[in-house]
This record gives C-alpha cells, sequence and structure tokens, in this order.
C-alpha cells in the first residue's frame, strides 16, 4: 500500500517536472529560430543587379512575414485569405500573418522591447518613441532615393527629409503621404460642433458660427419640446478620449488640432491652450449652460459605450467631437434614416463653430505630416529586401487601385471618361464582412500606401471615399435638401479652407519623456478640474477656475512650450530649404 | 497555500518533541512523499518569486529597455524621490490604504456572518440556492460587472428610479453617484461585498463542516440555544482559519486591487478612487517607465513584509495560531 502511494505521488512530479520544464523550453526553440538576423544594409549597386537576374530566373520561393498592428479592432487575417491579399501574393509570392492589438498597447510594445521579441513588420501606433529608442527598427534611409525602388522613390523620395528622426535613422514608412493633387474630403469626416439636423431643420436652416448662436438654437428647441426630456450637450471623456472635451477651446478659437498646443502663424511660438482665457471662456460657457439645466451632467461618469448610446438615443442635442469617435453612431442613425427617412432628424450635421464672429474657423485638416505614425521593419526581420520589394510592388499605382478600389468590373466601374465609380448595387454588397474577405478591411489603413487625400495619374481620387461620384451617389433625398438649403455641395463647404501649416498636427512631432509627462500630469489635472468647473455653482466658477490655473502652473509649462517651439521650428527650416 | 499550511503544522508538532538532528532525517525520511510533492513548488516560488528579485536593480537605474543591464544609468533612489514627494502618490497610497481596509473588514465580516446563517439553514435545497446565487457575482468578470454597476448607478438608472418612486428626490435631481467622490469608497465597498461575499464564504463553510457534531449535541442538552452554540462553538471552532487568513490577508493591505477602481473610476472621484496599481500604470507602464514601476513594487514589498510579520508576532505573543 505505501508503495503504491510512494509510486503516485513520485509520478505526480516527474509530470509537473515536465510541464514546467518544457513550458520553459519551448521559448528557446523560437529564439533560435530568429537569431539569424540578415545584415540590415542592403547591397551594393552591382551586386543587387546580379541578384535581380538570379532572381528572375528562378521563380521567388514563397515566404510569409508576421506583422503586428498595435490598434484594436481589427481580425487577425492571413493576407492571403482575402481575395486582395491573394492577388498579392501571387504576383510576389510574398504573405504576411497579420496580428492585431489586445489589450493594453504600452504592455504589448513594452513587453515586445524588453524581450526584443519583435515581429517582422511593426506598426506601433502610440508606442513608436519606445520601440525607435531601443533601437527596434531597421534604418529605411539606403531604400529610398534608391532607384532599384521606383514606386517608394515617387511616395517617399520628397518628404524623406523630414522623415529623419533625431537619431539621423528613418524607422518607418509614415502613413500620411500625398501623390498628386489634394482632394478634399466631401463627406462629414472633420471634428466639429454637431447638432441633431431636426434642430436645424426647425430652425430654419440658419447658418450658425459662434458659441453663444450655438447654444441658443439648442436652448430654444430644448424649451420647445419640454416632453422629450432632451439633452443640450454632452461630451466625452472616457480615459484617453479625453481629449474630444479637452480640444475644444482650441478649436473655437480658430485653431486646428494640434495637439495640446495653439502654434501662432507668423512666430511658430507653441503656446498650450489649457489654463489660458480661451480655455475659461469654454467652461464658463458650459458652466452657464449646466446652470440652465441642458448640460449633460453624467457625462463626466459614462464611458465611451455610454456616450454612443446616448447619440444613438435621440436624446442628445450637441456635442464636439471628431468625427471618427462618433463613426458607430452615426452610422447606425443613417442606417435607421434609410430604412424610415422620418428618422433622418436624429443625425447629426458638424457646424464650424468659433467664439467670434470674427475668427476664421481652422476645423479642417491642412496637408498632413505625421512623423510617427507608420510602418516599420524590425531588426528581427527574416529577410528586409524582400519586404521593401513588397512594399514597392505595393506603391505601384495598379496595386494602389486594386488595394483601395478592388478590381474593375467587381468593385468599381469606369464611365466613358474614365472617372470611377460604384453602382448603388456595390454598394450595399459591401458591408463588413464584405470588406474583410476582400482585404478593404485590412488594406484600409496599416500598410504603406498613397495616403487618403491623393490622386490617381488619370485624375480619380486614390481612395473611393474622396471620390465626388461616390459621395454624390451616398447623399439621401434628405441630405440633398440640406445641402441646398445651405448652398453647399459637400460638408466641407461649410467650413474654412484651412490655411498652410507644413508642421501639422504637431502631435505628431515624436516626444521624449518629459513631453510624455508633462501630458499626462496636465491630464490628470484636466480630469479632475473640469468636470468642477462646468457643474460648480456659477458664483463658485472663479474659485475653482484659479484652483485649476494654480495647479497648472505647477507643471513645467514653459519646458514643454520651449521645447516645442524649437521643433516647429526646425520643421520650418527644412521645409524652407 | 494548504498544502505550506500543512506543513507548517507537521513542523511545529515536531519542535515539540525536542530530539536530535539524527530523528530530523529520519522523519525526512518517513515523509518524504510529502517532501518530494512540495519539490515543485519550492521550485515555482524560486523561479516566480524570488529571480524577479534581481530585477529590482532598475528602480536604481534610469532602465531603457533593450539596453544590456551594463549600459544602464544608475540614478540612486532618484525614483524614490520622485515617488515620496509627489502629492499625487500620497493621495493613492491614502486611497489603496483605506480601499484595503475596507476590503479585509467588510470580506471578513460579510462572509462570516454569511457562513454562519447558511450553517443555521436545515433546509437543503434553499442553502443550495442561496450558496450558488450568492457566490455567482464572483464568476462575472469586472469588465461586466462595472457595466451592470454603471448602469444600476446611473441618471437613469434603477437606484435613481427606485429614489424617485419613493419620493425622496423631484425629476432633475438625480444623483450622480459615481461622480461624488466621497462616495466612491462606500460603492466600492458594497460592489466587493457583492461579487466576492459567497466565494469567501466556501472556506469558513468547510472549517465549520470539520467541527464535531458531538460539541452541538452536548451544548443542547445543556441547553444552549442557537445563538449561544454559534457563539461558544462555532465561531471558536472556525477561529484558527480566521486568524491565518487575516494574517495573510493584511500581507496584502497595499494590493487594493485593480479593476474596480479602474473601471468605476473617473475625473470626478478620481482623488478617492485612483490606487497605486493605477497610479504606476499611468505613470510608470504607459511612460515606459519601468524603473519607477519598480521602484512601487519595492515600496509595497517592503511594507507588506513588515505587516505580515508585525501581525504574525503578535498573533505568536497573545498565543493564537500564526503562519509560521
Amino acid at each position: 500500500m505505501t508503495r503504491r502511494r510512494w509510486l503516485i505521488s513520485f509520478m505526480c512530479l516527474m509530470v509537473i517536472l515536465a510541464l514546467v520544464l518544457t513550458a520553459c523550453g519551448s521559448k528557446e526553440s523560437t529564439e533560435t529560430e530568429q537569431t539569424e538576423t540578415p545584415s540590415s544594409s542592403p547591397s551594393s549597386g552591382q551586386e543587387t543587379e546580379e541578384k535581380k537576374e538570379e532572381e528572375t530566373e528562378k521563380p521567388k520561393e514563397k515566404v510569409t512575414f508576421t506583422m503586428f498592428v498595435a490598434v484594436q479592432g481589427k481580425k487577425d487575417m492571413y493576407m492571403n485569405e482575402t481575395k486582395i491579399g491573394k492577388i498579392l501574393e501571387e504576383q510576389t509570392g510574398v504573405n504576411f500573418k497579420v496580428e492585431y492589438l489586445v489589450g493594453e498597447l504600452q504592455t504589448k510594445i513594452g513587453t515586445m522591447i524588453a524581450s526584443g521579441d519583435y515581429p517582422d513588420v511593426l506598426v506601433p501606433d502610440d508606442g513608436i518613441e519606445a520601440v525607435v529608442q531601443a533601437g527596434g527598427f531597421i534604418d529605411l534611409s539606403p531604400y529610398i532615393g534608391n532607384e532599384k525602388y521606383p514606386n517608394i522613390n515617387k511616395v517617399y523620395g520628397p518628404i524623406k527629409e523630414r522623415m529623419v528622426w533625431d537619431d539621423g535613422t528613418i524607422p518607418i514608412f509614415v502613413f500620411s503621404t500625398q501623390v498628386g493633387e489634394f482632394q478634399p474630403d466631401p463627406g462629414p469626416n472633420m471634428t466639429a460642433f454637431w447638432i441633431q439636423r431636426r434642430v436645424l431643420e426647425w430652425a430654419g436652416f440658419p447658418r450658425l458660427k459662434t458659441v453663444d448662436e450655438y447654444f441658443d438654437v439648442i436652448e430654444r428647441f430644448v424649451k420647445a419640446h419640454p416632453d422629450e426630456k432632451l439633452i443640450g450637450f454632452t461630451t466625452l471623456t472616457d480615459d484617453w478620449r479625453f481629449f474630444a472635451t479637452t480640444n475644444a477651446p482650441n478649436h473655437l478659437a480658430g485653431y486646428p488640432n494640434d495637439g495640446e498646443v495653439m502654434v501662432d502663424l507668423n512666430t511658430y511660438e507653441a503656446r498650450i491652450y489649457a489654463g489660458t482665457e480661451w480655455d475659461k471662456r469654454w467652461w464658463k460657457k458650459l458652466n452657464e449652460i449646466n446652470a440652465k439645466g441642458l448640460f449633460d451632467r453624467a457625462a463626466f461618469t459614462d464611458n465611451y459605450d455610454q456616450y454612443i448610446a446616448k447619440l444613438t438615443s435621440h436624446k442628445v442635442l450637441g456635442m464636439c467631437d471628431q468625427a471618427w469617435q462618433i463613426g458607430d453612431a452615426q452610422a447606425a442613425l443613417s442606417d435607421a434614416a434609410r430604412a424610415n427617412p422620418e428618422e433622418d432628424g436624429y443625425r447629426y450635421f458638424p457646424l464650424p463653430i468659433v467664439f467670434d464672429e470674427t475668427i476664421k474657423d481652422q476645423y479642417l485638416e491642412p496637408v498632413q505630416f505625421v512623423k510617427n505614425r507608420g510602418w516599420g521593419i524590425t531588426v528581427k526581420c527574416k529577410d528586409p529586401e524582400r519586404v521593401i520589394e513588397f512594399v514597392d510592388h505595393l506603391l505601384k499605382e495598379e496595386t494602389q487601385i486594386l488595394v483601395k478600389w478592388g478590381i474593375e468590373g467587381e468593385t468599381y466601374l469606369r464611365d466613358e471618361n474614365g472617372r470611377m465609380y460604384r453602382t448603388q448595387e456595390m454598394i450595399d454588397m459591401m458591408d463588413q464582412k464584405f470588406n474583410e474577405e476582400y482585404g478593404f478591411t485590412m488594406f484600409s489603413w496599416d500598410w504603406p500606401h498613397w495616403g487618403t487625400a491623393s490622386t490617381l495619374s488619370d485624375g480619380n481620387a486614390a481612395v473611393p471615399g474622396r471620390q465626388p461620384e461616390i459621395f454624390e451617389l451616398s447623399l439621401t433625398e434628405a441630405d440633398k435638401k440640406f445641402f441646398q438649403a445651405y448652398g453647399i455641395k459637400t460638408y466641407a463647404d461649410l467650413f474654412s479652407p484651412p490655411d498652410e501649416r507644413p508642421w501639422y498636427p504637431a502631435w505628431g512631432i515624436p516626444r521624449g519623456p518629459e513631453q510624455q509627462l508633462f501630458e499626462q500630469q496636465k491630464a490628470d489635472v484636466q480630469r479632475k478640474y473640469i468636470p468642477k468647473l462646468v457643474l460648480c455653482e456659477p458664483e463658485e466658477f472663479e474659485k475653482v477656475w484659479e484652483e485649476y490655473v494654480a495647479e497648472l502652473n505647477k507643471l513645467d509649462i514653459e519646458g514643454y512650450e520651449r521645447w516645442f517651439t524649437e521643433e516647429i521650428k526646425k520643421i520650418m527650416e527644412t521645409v524652407k530649404k | 497555500m494548504d498544502n505550506n499550511l500543512a506543513l507548517t503544522k507537521t513542523a511545529t508538532s515536531t519542535k515539540q518533541k525536542p530530539k536530535g538532528r539524527k530523528s530530523f532525517f529520519k522523519l525526512l525520511v518517513q515523509q518524504r512523499a510529502l517532501v518530494l510533492m512540495s519539490i515543485p513548488f519550492v521550485i515555482w516560488v524560486i523561479i516566480f518569486k524570488y529571480l524577479p528579485i534581481w530585477g529590482w536593480a532598475i528602480a536604481f537605474q534610469d532602465y531603457k529597455p533593450a539596453k544590456s543591464f551594463w549600459e544602464q544609468e544608475w540614478v540612486g533612489f532618484e525614483h524614490f524621490k520622485f515617488l515620496f514627494t509627489n502629492e499625487r502618490f500620497l493621495l493613492v497610497l491614502r486611497n489603496t490604504i483605506v480601499m484595503s481596509l475596507i476590503n479585509l473588514v467588510l470580506g471578513f465580516v460579510t462572509a462570516i456572518s454569511l457562513a454562519l446563517m447558511l450553517n443555521e439553514v436545515r433546509n437543503m435545497a434553499f442553502k443550495r440556492t442561496v450558496q450558488t446565487i450568492s457566490y455567482m457575482p464572483y464568476f462575472l468578470s469586472w469588465v461586466v460587472a462595472a457595466g451592470i454597476i454603471q448602469n444600476i448607478l446611473a441618471v437613469d438608472g434603477v437606484v435613481n428610479d427606485l429614489l424617485k418612486f419613493l419620493g425622496l428626490i423631484e425629476e432633475g435631481e438625480e444623483i450622480l453617484f459615481l461622480g461624488i467622490g466621497e462616495w466612491f469608497w462606500g460603492i466600492y465597498g458594497a460592489s466587493i461585498v457583492w461579487k466576492n461575499v459567497g466565494w469567501n464564504t466556501i472556506v469558513y463553510l468547510a472549517a465549520i463542516a470539520v467541527i464535531d457534531p458531538g460539541l452541538y449535541e452536548a451544548a443542547e442538552i445543556d441547553g444552549a440555544g442557537r445563538f449561544r452554540k454559534m457563539w461558544h462553538i462555532t465561531l471558536p471552532g472556525i477561529r484558527n482559519v480566521i486568524i491565518v487568513l487575516l494574517i495573510m490577508n493584511i500581507g496584502y493591505l497595499l494590493e487594493s486591487g485593480f479593476e474596480p477602481q479602474y473601471l468605476l473610476g473617473n475625473g470626478m472621484n478620481i482623488d478617492y478612487s485612483e490606487n497605486l496599481d493605477i497610479f504606476v500604470l499611468n505613470y510608470g507602464i504607459r511612460l515606459y517607465n519601468y524603473s519607477l514601476s519598480v521602484a512601487a513594487s519595492i515600496f509595497k514589498t517592503v511594507v507588506s513584509f513588515i505587516l505580515i510579520t508585525a501581525a504574525n508576532s503578535i498573533a505568536k505573543r497573545i498565543g493564537e495560531v500564526r503562519l509560521y
């Protein structure tokens, strides 16, 4: 009996030990696989030509690279599982295993950096500064301006100098590129003060410009509909999306979204707007609105899901936000309006609201250059040359048409003038599932591409969403009524054209740890004081404001502003050259 | 855990018999099965609890990932200085300790009371039902639980509707429960109890089950009623379990949890909801400042160590059971 027990316990022990050892062991085996890092520098001209000849003789071996995108929301897939991806694989022999972020970005990127366990290709989004600092990317500069890659040259050649980071390398292919003429966005995809369409219709399509006019209409509408329990104005405060709330005074003062700062057009001085008179004016206004019972008090406790739910509840009349954040709500409301045109009034309409008549609104974005968002090849990449060849292929005009427009006859047509368009059936067919399987979802953004505002060589927009024909087709009868009433052809016509700002957006300038710490501390102060400023009794406003400013002044505002001013001046020098 | 308890028990029992080294080895051979069974856990503890202590060095460096250990820049106590001179950190420390104490006190009181009450229920079907229902929330993830709590406490939630129905507040005077900082600790306490009470009773119910029924019979003959039996037999019967659990939980005093505070916290209650873990997330991990995170965790470990030693020696002095 005792011997038997002995045996059992011994076997248990062995099993547990075996488990522990295999758990540790598997890690080793993956690492040995990746130790054979090839040299990152491209071979010299002659060699490559020889290589090329060799390569053309025998068909290229199929190869699969791993790619990680540090953005949530898309489905993990192999590139060749999509229709477009399959074609690309046939053309190049290259396949990608694409994975997207689950959970917290900083943790995931932090683990990658600490372990050195990178995928072949990485899109680090907000984690970029840390990866670059840790030397996670290979330098792309040898590949740009290299005759071997004409398509890369075409897209990235003109902005090569601006893509160089402080350490002298080019770590990523940025996403914000521009090929050909600038195509303005016809759709309602801007940052704006939004208002329910029924409010405008009820008020007789007024041209609202100032904050006072905006809230006046909302107030009158709420008073005229006392039974509906309407919410006049709400705002988004959930976690990192809090910027939707703090950015408002900046826009009202006539500046585009440069992040935490306003940049003077003449002196290039960067100043933070938190704690300024602009800031005060906006919170004071919201405080008044709250005193009148028009403000959504729950805005400061609700999360993002609750915010979207509120917007689709038909109760909220207005908010200030970026279009992509309210995208889900707008889509749901549009679908409902398509099914039942009577519900059209619950959709939201963008307005260029500013503080005073004299201020020129700057909601529309000028040509962008975001230096810290892009697609990089890591030091662990098995074969950087091959990836670069793929990128060059991807940036060909035909390939760009394939990934953005699809296949002629299937997802787009050309009329006799060569203009590209889509029929209503095609648009109806392209639901989320279709886009995922076709590859439109995968290639909508996360790859080196021709920027959204680019134009093809035949004058068509590079991206269907910017093609006027496509936009017109998407308009409903109700849309047309609004456009006629305001005398506009696209939503952008409501807004002032953007001034030239070569540094735009300033939040796209890579920041160091001190700047990031400042932003965190600033956000913490605002997170605490903004609810107080808005919800306190009007008599107490001045007192709370002073506390808020005092807290802000404890931070190193001056250092932050100085740093930004210097960076912007540096950019202006590169641009002028 | 149980394994450890068993070991300490056998260890203390051997101490009572004064014998030489020889008999220690004899005992070791005798109990070889037990010893062998504990080896994997010892290895586990070494790998996951002792080896990482090497990483404490990071707290004294300006740690940059991907650089080798010798390339790091040493900064001494810089990060600790940042922590202890930071107003926010002190506030956060207060919140952590208060919420932990709430958790500790409420957790013990409610779980023991529920266990005692369940023990008195004679109808088995009813007892099982109550037990199952009470520990169901334990299996909900905090994300879901927080969503439920947020909805219940929302301006248009059940609680406000109820208050309106009872006529305690007027239309338009709805209370923004999660927006009142001072109330956060109460909401936190209530949520914790709701979520964990059923689960926490299990260990006490198990302890009650091993009490000799003969004791109850004897008490009954002596004329003891239900409450007398509870007070004089059940509670003393589970005292050892209570004390051991209490000592262990005191060691976790700086761990007030992360999820409920993170999910229910917002700008309006931030001064009461933010705890150490959230602070470390915001200022350490999210800014890739790993040194600061490690400094904070060293602080936590040291405090826990002091607390657990103190609690144990107090238990020893008043002659109660203890961990070691």
